[in-house]
């Protein structure tokens, strides 16, 4: 049986048959009754059905009459037609008008209708199940549609300063200018070698096999600093690391990787030179439950407004040096898989604090 | 002869107003290129120097973090028309996205989109020069 019991509202004006009907299936069914299709129709206002049992000759209107009347209206329930009298005018009009799925003759049976009503159900679930997987699949087209569009500007974008720059390089006399030329090039390439770099990581998240090992983060941080120490922007910022694992840490080696490279290096991307003590604060606390990861900086800080968006992919914040918007999309979307959570508290001239908390994975 | 146009770029990369503030000063055509890597300073810009700006071009890039090149355009709109009149817009652009491009060709206030990287005989035969 599902979590939810299934909705079921029974019409019919002969007040012993709801009876007996609530008091056989009250147990298995979330059971509403009406005696009547006005109140039926009141009912259907503010509640929500998996299926409708309507009495066929009822006064005002047949069962049929009233399933033609509100399938428009109400076309996700499945509809029962219980007659008394099968006479094949009234089967024609209730399979044509009422869209009727089943018939129960009276005096009913208990397991004819406990069969129809789970096939009933079964047809409910799985038009409720396609309505949903529609809806999750328009939502990733309009993804696919975004990422492709950004993407190809990401991609397109670097190649484009690069012409730029070869074209005005063929307009320069003086040889010892292209030096400049050749320096500018190799940031753009640069740029969108890091773009390529994060495009595979994402699809390595998103789709990869994830593979779980015991994590030292002691090795894990000291690879990701030999990366990036000598980065241009690196400067005189002071890293420190404070490292605290008691314990085995099971995780994904691969997405930790990118959480880390990619919170160091904004936290680099974004000190703020005019500061005389530039730094970038690692502290980590691991126990075999969980691991705490807090990157620390004095950067420029990240506007109030900016906070909540900043994990949107290719939502970009600022003017001045940012970069595709995809970084810490990589970076939400990684902790998210390894079942974690991500929070950002900033200050603008103030600095950033990035606050990571996941679990160990056990094998 | 005619006098020197004046130039805004607005382009959120630094390479890029870097070539271009250079490629123009280079090809003779101005020799007065002011640079905004943000949209909203520029627009900011042309409302306080409302009275005393020349006339000009704008070569505004589309994809901006903040205000992007038609999020500009929107803006612009509302500006007073003596402004406006003062000022024409091509955008400057590496998208190859057709509704981009189709968008840019319907807004009155765009003349052109350029495709980067900017040819200097593109521009002046836009310009009729």
């Amino acid at each position: 049986m599902s979590e939810k019991p299934i909705t079921i509202l029974y019409i019919d004006d002969e007040e012993h048959n709801l009876h007996s009907f609530k008091a056989s299936f009250r147990k298995q069914y979330d059971i509403t009754v009406a005696s009547s299709v006005v109140e039926a129709e009141e009912i259907l206002e503010n509640n929500d059905f998996c299926i409708i049992l309507a009495d066929q000759r009822m006064p005002i209107m047949t069962g049929v009459q009233f399933f033609e009347k509100i399938r428009t209206k109400y076309p996700k329930p499945i509809r029962i037609l219980i007659t008394g009298h099968t006479d094949i005018g009234a089967a024609i009009d209730a399979i044509n008008k009422g869209e009727v799925f089943r018939f129960i003759d009276k005096p009913w049976d208990y397991n004819y209708v406990e069969n129809a009503i789970s096939h009933a159900y079964d047809i409910y679930k799985t038009r409720e199940d396609l309505k949903q997987r529609n809806v999750e699949l328009q939502k990733a087209n309009e993804e696919l549609d975004k990422f492709v569009y950004s993407a190809s500007h990401d991609l397109r974008a670097p190649l484009m300063s690069v012409l730029g720059i070869v074209n005005l390089a063929l307009l320069e006399d003086d040889i010892k200018s292209q030096n400049e030329y050749l320096e500018l090039i190799r940031q753009s390439v640069k740029k969108l070698d890091t773009f390529i770099i994060n495009i595979i990581d994402y699809y390595k998240n998103a789709r990869g096999v994830p593979v779980v090992t015991d994590i030292s983060f002691e090795e894990l941080v000291t690879e990701v600093q030999a990366t990036i120490q000598y980065l241009p922007e690196y400067g005189n910022l002071k890293m420190t690391t404070d490292i605290d694992q008691d314990g085995v840490f099971q995780s994904d080696v691969m997405k930790l990787r990118i959480i880390f490279n990619n919170l160091i290096n904004n936290a680099i991307k974004f000190q703020d030179k005019t500061k005389p003590n530039q730094f970038v604060h690692l502290k980590i606390k691991s126990t075999p439950k969980a691991a705490k990861i807090i990157v620390e900086d004095n950067g420029y800080g990240i506007k109030e407004s900016d906070q909540d968006k900043i994990f949107k992919m290719f939502y970009r914040a600022g003017a001045t040096n940012s970069g595709s918007g995809i970084g810490l999309y990589i970076v939400h979307e990684a902790i998210a898989k390894l079942g974690g959570e991500i929070s950002v508290s900033s200050k603008v001239g103030e600095g950033s604090i990035f606050e990571v908390n996941i679990p160990s994975i056990h094998k | 002869m005619k006098p020197l146009l004046h130039f805004f770029l607005i382009d959120d990369s630094a390479f890029d107003l870097f070539i271009y503030e250079k490629l123009l000063i280079k090809s003779g055509i101005t020799n007065s290129v002011k640079t905004f890597n943000s949209a909203r300073d520029a627009l900011k810009h042309l409302i306080t120097q409302a009275d005393i700006l020349p006339e000009s071009i704008i070569l505004l890039d589309l994809q901006m973090p903040d205000m992007n090149g038609f999020e500009f355009i929107d803006e612009f709109d509302h500006l007073p028309v003596m402004l406006q009149e003062k000022i024409r817009i091509f955008m400057l652009s590496s998208t190859i996205d057709t509704r981009d491009i189709d968008k840019a060709k319907a807004s009155q206030h765009i003349i052109d989109l350029l495709p980067k990287p900017l040819e200097i005989s593109t521009l002046k035969k836009k310009l009729g020069i």
